[in-house]
Parts: structure tokens; sequence; C-alpha cells
């Protein structure tokens, strides 16, 4: 057992609780980066499920409802539903075969899959280093206040 | 507790703000750096359109059919200017780094002290 408890430095304190303010931010910024990321895989998903139920659809000219916003639709007709416009990056717009555009979907899924896997990994890495400050700024916390009780008694 | 002179005390909110400055540099070079990659992938991906085939691109509210060839050359040209872009930020960000090591390195010596003695 420790008798003579030295004070905690401030200045130590002090740092250490900004970091874990800055790692609490870094956080935030990739957990909204996930979010993205879980949102743009699950518009692919659905963008696929679309591209399906178009292809296999055994009418010539398959009438939708085209969503306008606001709640409001208009009647419209899917003059080629094998012909997909996909946007490739950049604003550059192609134009694909039905199944060629879910194989394009595909491949982006599995790819924001693998940069989700790794965002969520550094999260735990941050998460991992913000639990050691916290035990050290708790460490500190007991120590000052050790120290002030002894020097009280002396 | 020792006293923080006013010396130190400006030189380490010339740190924190230096530091700022850096986060800042960071961020925008991580965007240029993704709007990058993402012009090389469209490039790519056009390499397997044919030469007839239809390519739009994004002006304004519209999407304008465009030739190939010149939605190719558009993309490269956007990689040079990011290219160029991204080495300024970097540049930068490699002053900013040595400037803020200097005052770093000023604080620890104001700090501990010219040649201070270790103790005994």
């Amino acid at each position: 057992m420790v008798n003579n408890v030295e004070p905690v430095d401030p200045r130590e304190m002090q740092a250490l609780q900004r970091y874990l303010q800055e790692f609490g931010q870094q956080v935030e910024v990739y957990s909204q980066q996930l979010q993205l990321i879980d949102e743009g895989r699950m518009e692919a998903m659905a963008a696929i499920e679309t591209l399906k139920s178009i292809g296999a659809s055994s009418f010539d000219e398959e009438v939708v409802l085209l969503q306008l916003g606001g709640g409001a639709s208009v009647r419209a007709k899917i003059v080629e539903p094998q012909r997909v416009l996909l946007n490739i990056g950049s604003d550059v717009i192609v134009e694909r075969g039905n199944p060629e555009a879910i194989e394009y979907l595909q491949d982006r899924i599995t790819e924001m899959e693998a940069s989700g896997k790794k965002v969520a990994e550094t999260i735990d890495r941050i998460r991992t280093q913000m639990n050691e400050i916290a035990r050290r700024i708790e460490a500190g916390y007991q120590q000052s206040q050790s120290a002030a009780s002894q020097s009280g008694q002396g | 507790m020792n006293q923080i002179s006013p010396k130190v005390q400006n030189q380490l909110a010339m740190l924190q703000q230096i530091q700022q400055q850096m986060q800042n540099v960071m961020a925008q070079k991580n965007q240029y750096e993704m709007a990058l990659r993402e012009a090389k992938r469209a490039v790519e991906e056009l390499a397997d359109v044919p030469e007839e085939g239809n390519v739009y691109m994004s002006v304004g509210t519209v999407m304008m059919q465009k030739k190939k060839e010149y939605v190719v050359l558009n993309l490269t040209e956007k990689q040079e200017t990011l290219d160029l872009r991204i080495k300024s930020l970097e540049k930068q960000e490699k002053m900013l780094q040595g400037k803020f090591e200097q005052i770093q390195a000023q604080v620890k010596q104001a700090i501990d002290g010219p040649g201070t003695p270790s103790a005994a």
C-alpha cells in the first residue's frame, strides 16, 4: 500500500479529458459514416429487388407509380425494362442491361459491406482507447482524493 | 503547482490552433481523395462501355447525353485537378506538422527547463 500519495498533475488530467472528448468526436464521425454506408447498402438492395421484378415482368410495358414527392405520384410505363441507366459515380450515367446492372449493384454492396466492417473495427479500437483513458482519469481522481485526505490528516 | 507563463500559454493556444488547422486540412484532403477514387472508378467502368454506347453526364439538374470520349476526357481532367489539390494540401499538412513540432519542442523546453539536472 502506498503511504505517500502524490497529488495528480491537473494538466495531465486536463489532457486526458481532452483526448477523451476528441476520441468521442471521432467515434461520432465514424458512426455517421457507418450509418451512411448502411443506408447505401439498403438502397442498393431495394434497387436490386426492383430491377429483378421489373425484369421478370410478363407485361410489355409495365405500369408503375412514379413518385413526385409529397405523396404525389403519376402513372408511368417502363418502355425498356431490360435497359437500366446506372450512375457509376462522378455524375456519370451509363446504360446497362438489367442483369449487368444487378451485378454492378451486388458488387457495390460487397464493397460497402467491407468498408462498413473496417469502420466498425475502427470504432471498436477507439472505444477501447477511450475506456483506457477513462480508467486512467478514474485512477487519477482516486489518487487525488487519497492525497487530499492524507494532507487533511497530516 | 508551477504557474504557466503567458508566453507558454500563448504557445499552447497556438498548438491547439495548428491542430485544428491540421484537422481541417486532413478532412478536406480525405474528401478530395474520395472524389479522386470515384473518378478513377468511373473511368474504369467506362472502359466496358462500347464507343457508341449511351453515356450521360449530370449537368445542373438534368442528365445530358455525351460521347464516351468526352466523358473520359472530362473525368481525366477532373482527376488531374483533384491530384493537384491533394498535393497542395499535403504540402500544407507537412508545413503545419513542422510548425507544430517546433512549438511543441519550445513548450517542452519551457516546462522542463533548459538543461534541468535530473533529480538525485
